[in-house]
C-alpha cells in the first residue's frame, strides 16, 4: 500500500525558558510582574511577541519582559532597583540551553 | 490603547473574577483614570464599624509611575483619623512614594493601607496636620512627605 500525503499542517508551540519548573507552573504564574501580560505574549509597547520583546533575567533571580524592566529602571523612582525585591538590578548572564535539533 | 490601560484592564479583571479581599471593595472603576474602593478593618481595632473610601488616580505610565492615592473626605466620606493620614485624606506612606514598585496593583495598596490601620492602637492626627493640610496641594502626589516611621 502506498500512501500519499496531500497535505499536512506542522503545529509549533514555543515558551521562553524561564528556569520555573512545571510544578510551579499553576497555568497562570508566568506573567511578567510589571504589564501583568504572560512572558510568552509582548510587553504593551510592542505587537509582536517572541525575539523582539524578550525577557530579561535579575541576578536575583527575578523575570520581566525587557521593555517592561527598561522602562522602570530608567526613572529615577527605580533607583536602579528590582521592583519584585527591591535589591540593586543586576542582569544575569543567561546561559541559554542548548537547543535539540 | 495606553499601558496604563492595558494594566488597569488585567487589574479589573481579576477583581471581577477572583473578587476582593475581605473589607476591600470595589466603588466605581468607570474609567481607566479614577477608581474607588472602600475599605473597611475587620477585627478588633480602633476602627470598628468605620468605612472609608480611598481615590485612585492613575496617569498613563502607571505602572512605572505610582498612582496618586487618598481617602475621600466628602459629605459622605471621613478619612481615619490616623498618624499617617491627614484631615484632608492626604496619606503618607512610603510605598506611595518613594518605595512604589510598578508590581504593586491597586489591590496590594488597599491591603498596605489596611495593615497600616488595623495596627494603629491611637487615633491621632499627624503632627502639623492644619499646616500641611492649608498649604496642601490638590494631588498627593506633589508632596515630599518625609516617612520617619514605619511601626504604625
Amino acid at each position: 500500500m502506498k500512501v500519499h500525503v496531500k497535505n499536512w499542517h506542522a503545529i509549533a508551540q514555543w515558551r521562553w525558558d524561564t528556569g520555573a519548573s512545571d510544578a510551579d507552573d499553576d497555568g497562570e504564574g508566568d506573567v511578567c510582574g510589571i504589564c501583568r501580560v504572560p512572558y510568552e505574549g509582548c510587553c504593551p509597547s510592542c505587537k509582536m511577541p517572541g525575539d523582539d520583546c524578550p525577557l530579561i533575567w535579575g541576578e536575583c533571580s527575578h523575570v520581566f519582559h525587557m521593555h517592561c524592566l527598561l522602562q522602570w529602571i530608567g526613572t529615577a523612582a527605580s533607583k536602579q532597583q528590582c521592583p519584585m525585591d527591591r535589591r540593586p538590578w543586576v542582569t544575569a548572564e543567561r546561559k541559554v540551553a542548548k537547543q535539540g535539533r | 490603547m495606553s499601558v496604563s490601560t492595558r494594566r488597569l484592564q488585567k487589574e479589573l479583571t481579576d477583581i471581577q473574577k477572583q473578587g476582593t479581599p475581605v473589607g476591600i471593595k470595589l466603588l466605581n472603576a468607570d474609567d481607566f483614570q479614577t477608581w474607588h474602593l472602600s475599605l473597611e478593618v475587620l477585627g478588633d481595632t480602633v476602627y470598628q464599624g468605620e468605612v472609608f473610601a480611598l481615590k485612585f488616580r492613575f496617569d498613563s505610565s502607571y505602572p512605572i509611575s505610582s498612582p496618586a492615592v487618598q481617602f475621600v473626605v466628602d459629605d459622605t466620606w471621613k478619612a481615619p483619623v490616623h498618624p499617617h493620614v491627614y484631615s484632608n485624606g492626604h496619606i503618607c506612606a512610603s510605598i506611595l512614594g518613594n518605595e512604589w514598585s510598578p508590581v504593586l496593583s491597586v489591590i496590594s495598596v488597599c491591603v498596605t493601607l489596611q495593615s497600616m490601620l488595623a495596627s494603629c492602637k491611637k487615633k491621632e492626627l499627624p503632627p502639623g496636620n492644619d499646616r500641611y493640610v492649608k498649604n496642601a496641594p490638590e494631588n498627593p502626589k506633589k508632596t515630599r512627605f518625609e516617612y520617619h516611621d514605619d511601626n504604625v
